[in-house]
């Protein structure tokens, strides 16, 4: 432990100097005009100075290969990122305090130009041949902030801050990773640049670029050990499946520009049913084709089929990339769907589009379901994550789904507090998720480590190697109970609030509002609040309750510098920032940028709290209540104790958990015990451990398809197009040979041909007269 | 006249001041080396009184310093760019920048009231190939100044001295008599060719057609210490002398039809023709040969590739660079100012087309195997010869639009440009080779194997020429070969074309000539093999040593000076001044 706080009391000053860029950046603007740049004049910075950072770790990294002070002082880069991250948190913090004090609101967002790009103008020629001026465009970068770009933003730079720091002992300590960890700095700092790029885009196209820099890093970083065959296997997979949504992104791209002539976010939404002219049709089609972007990109089904894949990566890349941020991408634009959908009076959308809402809505709550289930059954630790990123990303799409079909019905209040509650979860689930990934890969670091030397096969990742970690791991193991009862939505804690709002709401559109549609998804959700009960529990339950399970998870323990401080900080924000943010109102700014702390600065603290507590609790519908009541029955005891009464049990004698959760265990060992072998080993479980086919199906559609056609073009590109090259390369050095061959170095010979050329010229001339 | 008259004349001496410059270095060349401390004792017996006349006897170390002979002849054509640049400063166009020379060696401003025979004539279109004739030769002395000691350098450690400071002396001695015979006859070649492009008479236009050619013929022999040089040039002289020989016989013909020589006579008479008189067409073909020897086409290129390989690299640039637009000029003066009739066609079109053809593909066939290269380069400025002799086709199409010569100004202007910026990028790569050969190396592909990781900035340079040869934008090859092939389009579309019956059928309704447009680009997609070959040799092969190049700061410098034009020719302000020059010395050559 000793070593840890030296180590990371080393870095602090220099860390706390980078917080304070945004001081040296208004001192810049008293220096260069007179006045302080804003915070808003610095925000372009946010992405751009990761962007630039990310070649200079990567070319720094490829000069002081194996130097020992780049290993040690700068960490093979990883201090650099670790500075530039800082940077960019320290301006999104300034910009977040500038955007609550200045306000806005979402009709009107903070926005800001950094430079036109490119000018087009629109010409054309008129029958008399006159050049007529249509319209002039511009390709700009622009800013675009917004209550919800500022929620992503914050937690996008907040968990890369933290997610690098977590690498800087995650990573450098293995040495697997010696001296190649530049790669992962680099490109974990390009990746923030995207996301946080895509965050602050100011139209669609910035949007999509931005959308593949990430796709990018997401690929280079899966393939992480490209030396592993499963590596390389999982990090093409990925790439290729969000392709093939990314491909659908573009089309309804097009698709927008071909209807609004442009894909800047203020033209569109400006009113996005441009008079009432719009053709409903080509609009539905078009945001289906964004949403199977944003399908691909957030792992829903059906191409799901990456994400889990994807844990192949390094561990800190699963947290950020496929757990807090990456994956909200195809939250964030279906969130930008809102002004086409508005018809309720306070935007200019287009009715009749409430089937696209519905889409979403199931495809949330057939993969919430289906991830759930596939989750029970996974004994990866990061494999349960994984689904369990599925399942909850499902859950907002859900949200998303519904709110856009209230604001497509008219329902401005529920719609508001709908889409609220799904930008809620988002947040909640991305600090409780990215805490989760980092404490599961702190217990992967430690069965690694403890495992390191010895020569038989161990899976550090497999749970069922694991078990009683809870008194050796206790940060770790307090964290994870925390992250876990946040994600199951334990009342009080985190994501209760937000989920509840969601499954509240869902039953509001099916079941009171005649949205007889959603009564599918709503069932699925409702179903899958106790799946998350069970699947959470019993991950927890297998890494850290009973007694160790092999001679590795006895040898365990927690020392690794670096790790427990973002453990402990998301915590905290998980176990209280919820309820905090809840009783501030956070639902409803993020649903119609009503100011935070209305309610408190209306009636008293005491009163927002009781008021929140009653909201969630007691809603004063019959049927809204009974329905919260049974997600919360549910998930708070029918999960969870099913899966204490499989995996439960006390630790080894002698030991004891951390006090915060040390109840949890002798809880657990009193429901007794079940054997589920039979279950474990039925069809089902079979067909759940092979995740319902998916893989098998699409390995044989695409190889009835995709790969005899490809067979059939590289045979064609071989023989027939590099065929004709090489013939034509073969000619022509034949050619060559053979006309340098009349060069023959005897003046005779040239004089000959001259006089020959000399009649041939002098007979031509003749012959043309 | 005497060469009196020719001096005493105030405005003839300021017409011609660049090429009295010229002639002042080539004096300079001859006095200053032999200045030393030679005395004279007068002839009164018994006495020894000796009057230093600094002439002779025991040259002074400063004046015999091998570097001398260089300076003056890179400073002479300096001067002389310079004088040449400064005549055309002010009003290009107008008549106060023309002077026509007459045989009494009188100047008058304007040729049309002459009564008397003009010899010379200076304008804008001659001043402009002046400074681009100046410019090869002066890189190639530069180039020099770091090379050509009496004994090759590489081989001076075989040698066996006697006293180490005497040997010293007399080295240095043979080295500045050596650099003396290199520099005059550098010179000799510059005044030759200014003497080409003033002319205005066939026979002047020979006689400095003859003083550059032979000039260079030594040129090519001069590195005697190798086997390859006196017998590329032995059989560079050979096939020159007969090429000349036939040329000089076609000059006679034509003398023989018209009794006069005169450009302008010759063109009336030509224009006078009913039809064409044997004589005078048998006179015109022989005339088209010597120029495809000097332009190096085909079938006429042949010793070309021998002459470049054994000659050392600037020379081979020069012959490549200055020489070839030498060769274009007379062409031009030959088929545009004397045969181009009124209207419609000129005769001579099939036979430069084909010629153009030929050449280009010969040329390019001809480099994609050679292992040498310089031999490669040789080849390569064969093709660009006939890229050039294409857009001459082009010329002799004699498209007007309403009446005037834009459409051929523009060929001549992207023909002028062409020649201009060829001296940076061609001659630039014979100059990076003759690093290489300084070395002893330079004339095997193999030479240039990792040159990037030896002299990562030279490789770049080469590689730019070689892009720059390719014709790849941005750089100033591209937009020469950009504006030969617009021309030759512009020449050949028609208004009245239409694509409403397919693209064959608009093809073929368009002249033949079109075709050649695609030729070239054919042809250039064939050439980016063998250049690209050289950027990949020089990247991605291993370098036999790791040692760098010859330190030869003038030579980097001019490089890097080199490389700089090949991207600002070809885009930015640079390039648009250019294209003025170039087009307002277009105007000129048909005004």
């Amino acid at each position: 432990m000793s070593d840890t706080k030296t180590s990371e009391m080393r870095f602090l000053p220099i860390i706390g100097l980078c917080l304070l860029f945004p001081l040296l950046r208004m001192f810049g603007g008293e220096m260069a005009t007179g006045t302080p740049f804003t915070a808003l004049e610095s925000a372009f910075l946010i992405p751009l100075i990761p962007m630039v950072i990310f070649p200079v770790i990567a070319i720094l990294g490829q000069m002081n290969h194996g130097d020992e002070a780049w290993r040690e002082r700068f960490k093979e880069g990883g201090m650099i990122a670790l500075c530039t991250l800082a940077i960019s948190l320290s301006l999104t913090i300034w910009l977040a305090i500038e955007f609550f004090t200045k306000g806005s609101s979402f009709e009107d967002p903070l926005r800001a130009s950094v430079f036109n790009w490119i000018n087009f103008e629109t010409i054309t020629q008129d029958a008399a041949g006159n050049w007529i001026h249509l319209k002039s465009d511009s390709l700009g970068v622009g800013l675009w902030i917004d209550n919800v770009s500022m929620m992503l933003l914050f937690v996008a730079s907040f968990l890369c801050f933290l997610i690098c720091w977590f690498s800087l002992g995650y990573m450098n300590t293995d040495p697997v990773n010696k001296d190649r960890n530049h790669r992962f700095y680099a490109e974990f700092v390009l990746f923030t640049a995207g996301m946080l790029g895509m965050v602050l885009a100011d139209s669609f196209l910035w949007l999509f670029i931005f959308w593949e820099i990430m796709g990018l890093c997401s690929y280079l970083l899966i393939g992480f050990y490209y030396e592993r065959p499963s590596a390389a296997y999982a990090a093409k997979k990925a790439f290729l499946t969000t392709r093939v949504g990314d491909v659908f992104l573009l089309i309804g791209l097009l698709m927008l520009y071909d209807i609004y002539g442009s894909l800047e976010f203020a033209v569109i939404f400006g009113d996005p049913s441009l008079h009432g002219t719009v053709d409903v049709n080509m609009l539905r089609w078009a945001l289906i084709m964004l949403f199977i972007g944003a399908v691909g990109k957030s792992a829903q089904f059906p191409l799901h089929v990456w994400l889990p894949d994807a844990m192949e990566g390094p561990t800190p890349v699963s947290a950020l990339i496929h757990a807090a941020t990456m994956v909200n991408a195809g939250l964030y634009l279906v969130a930008r769907f809102v002004p086409f959908f508005d018809v309720t009076g306070h935007g200019h959308g287009v009715e009749g589009l409430g089937d696209v809402a519905i889409l979403i809505a199931w495809i949330g709550g057939i993969t919430a379901f289906m991830a759930a289930l596939i989750a029970f059954v996974q004994n990866d630790i990061k494999k349960v994550l994984a689904y369990s990123t599925m399942s909850q990303l499902a859950y907002i799409f859900t949200g998303l789904g519904v709110a856009l079909w209230f604001y497509n019905h008219g329902e401005h209040h529920a719609a508001v507090i709908a889409f609220g509650a799904s930008m809620f979860h988002l947040f909640n689930h991305a600090m409780a998720k990215g805490m989760l990934f980092m404490a599961s890969g702190s217990v992967i670091h430690e069965m690694h480590h403890a495992h390191h030397g010895s020569h038989d096969e161990m899976d550090p990742q497999d749970m069922r190697n694991m078990g009683g970690l809870a008194g050796k791991l206790p940060i770790t193991s307090t964290a994870m109970a925390i992250g876990s009862a946040s994600i199951i939505g334990i009342p009080l804690i985190g994501g209760f609030w937000s989920k509840e709002g969601i499954v509240a709401e869902t039953w509001n559109a099916a079941a009171l509002h005649g949205g007889t549609w959603l009564l599918v998804p709503a069932f699925l959700i409702l179903l899958t609040a106790g799946m998350t009960g069970f699947y959470m529990t019993r991950m927890w339950m297998m890494t850290f309750a009973g007694k160790p399970k092999t001679v590795y998870a006895d040898k365990v323990h927690e020392h690794t510098p670096w790790i427990p401080t973002p453990l402990i900080t998301l915590s905290v924000i998980s176990l209280l920032g919820g309820f905090a943010l809840a009783v501030l109102g956070a639902t409803h700014w993020l649903g119609e940028a009503e100011a935070f702390g209305t309610a408190i600065h209306e009636h008293g603290l005491v009163f927002a709290i009781l008021d929140t507590i009653v909201h969630a609790f007691l809603p004063t519908d019959m049927f809204l209540f009974l329905i919260t009541w049974v997600a919360i029955s549910i998930s708070l005891v029918v999960g969870p104790a099913m899966a204490m009464r499989i995996h439960g049990g006390r630790l080894k004698s002698g030991e004891s958990a951390p006090r915060l959760i040390s109840w949890i265990l002798p809880l657990s060992s009193k429901f007794g015990r079940t054997q589920v072998d039979d279950l474990a080993n039925s069809g089902l479980a079979d067909a759940l451990h092979r995740r319902l086919y998916f893989d098998e199906l699409y390995d044989w559609a695409i190889g009835k398809t995709v790969i005899p056609l490809a067979y059939a073009l590289s045979w064609f590109d071989k023989n027939v197009i590099d065929g004709a090259i090489k013939g034509i390369e073969w000619g022509s050095q034949k050619i060559s040979g053979d006309v340098r061959k009349l060069t023959t170095g005897r003046p005779s010979d040239y004089i000959m041909m001259a006089v020959i050329g000399t009649f041939s010229i002098l007979i031509l001339l003749w012959g043309v007269i | 006249m005497s060469t009196l008259t020719l001096i005493s004349d105030p405005q003839t001496a300021t017409a011609l001041l660049p090429e009295f410059t010229l002639i002042v270095g080539i004096a300079l060349l001859i006095l200053i080396p032999n200045l030393g401390k030679g005395t004279f004792r007068l002839p009164i017996p018994n006495t020894n009184i000796r009057i230093p006349y600094l002439f002779g006897g025991e040259r002074f170390a400063f004046t015999s310093s091998p570097r001398i002979p260089g300076v003056i002849s890179v400073f002479t054509l300096l001067f002389s760019t310079a004088l040449a640049l400064w005549s055309q400063m002010e009003e290009p166009l107008s008549d106060s920048n023309v002077w026509c020379i007459a045989t009494t060696g009188e100047a008058f401003n304007s040729c049309a009231g002459m009564i008397e025979p003009s010899l010379l004539k200076i304008d804008g279109f001659s001043r402009l190939l002046e400074i681009v004739f100046y410019g090869a030769l002066m890189l190639c002395g530069v180039a020099m100044w770091s090379r050509m000691p009496a004994t090759p350098r590489f081989m001076i450690h075989a040698q066996v001295l006697a006293g180490r400071r005497e040997d010293e002396r007399i080295a240095k001695l043979l080295d500045n008599r050596r650099q003396v015979d290199f520099h005059i006859l550098l010179l000799m070649v510059a005044l030759g060719m200014s003497v080409v492009v003033l002319a205005n008479d066939l026979f002047v236009l020979f006689i400095g057609l003859e003083l550059a050619s032979l000039s260079s013929y030594v040129l090519v022999a001069f590195m005697k210490e190798n086997d390859e040089a006196p017998e590329a040039g032995m059989k560079y002289f050979i096939v020159g002398s007969v090429a000349s020989a036939v040329g000089l016989y076609g000059i006679s013909l034509l003398y023989l039809w018209n009794g006069n020589l005169q450009i302008s006579e010759l063109a009336s008479s030509w224009q006078a023709m009913d039809s064409i008189d044997p004589l005078a067409l048998a006179g015109l073909a022989f005339i088209v040969v010597t120029i495809g020897f000097k332009v190096s086409a085909a079938p006429f290129h042949l010793a070309a590739p021998d002459a470049y390989s054994g000659a050392s690299s600037p020379v081979a640039g020069v012959l490549a660079t200055a020489s070839k637009a030498m060769g274009f000029v007379v062409l031009l003066r030959v088929l545009v100012s004397i045969t181009m009739p009124e209207s419609g066609e000129a005769f001579w079109v099939p036979v430069v087309g084909l010629l153009a053809a030929v050449t280009m593909t010969w040329g390019n066939f001809g480099a994609l195997s050679s292992e040498s290269p310089k031999r490669m380069l040789a080849y390569s400025s064969v093709a660009h010869a006939g890229y050039l002799l294409a857009a001459v086709a082009a010329l002799g199409l004699n498209t007007s639009r309403e009446g005037d010569h834009v459409v051929a100004e523009l060929i001549v202007a992207a023909m002028l440009f062409h020649l201009t910026v060829l001296v940076l990028f061609k001659l630039g790569s014979f100059l990076v080779l003759s690093m290489l050969e300084s070395e002893g190396r330079g004339s095997k592909l193999e030479d240039l194997y990792g040159l990037a990781k030896r002299e990562p900035l030279i490789a770049t340079a080469l590689f730019i020429f070689m892009l720059s040869l390719a014709g790849v934008p941005p750089l100033s090859g591209f937009l020469s070969k950009l504006l030969l092939v617009s021309g030759i389009v512009d020449a050949t579309v028609h208004n009245s074309m239409t694509f409403d019956d397919g693209v064959i059928a608009a093809i073929r309704s368009l002249h033949w000539v079109f075709l050649l447009a695609l030729f070239v680009f054919l042809n250039s997609a064939l050439s980016l093999f063998y250049y690209l070959r050289v950027g990949w040799v020089m990247f991605f092969e291993d370098p036999p040593t790791r040692k760098r190049l010859v330190y030869a700061p003038f030579l980097r410098i001019t490089l890097m000076l080199c490389m700089v034009g090949t991207l600002a020719f070809g885009i930015g302000p640079l390039a648009d001044h250019l294209l003025t020059l170039v087009s307002n010395a277009a105007e000129t050559f048909f005004g």
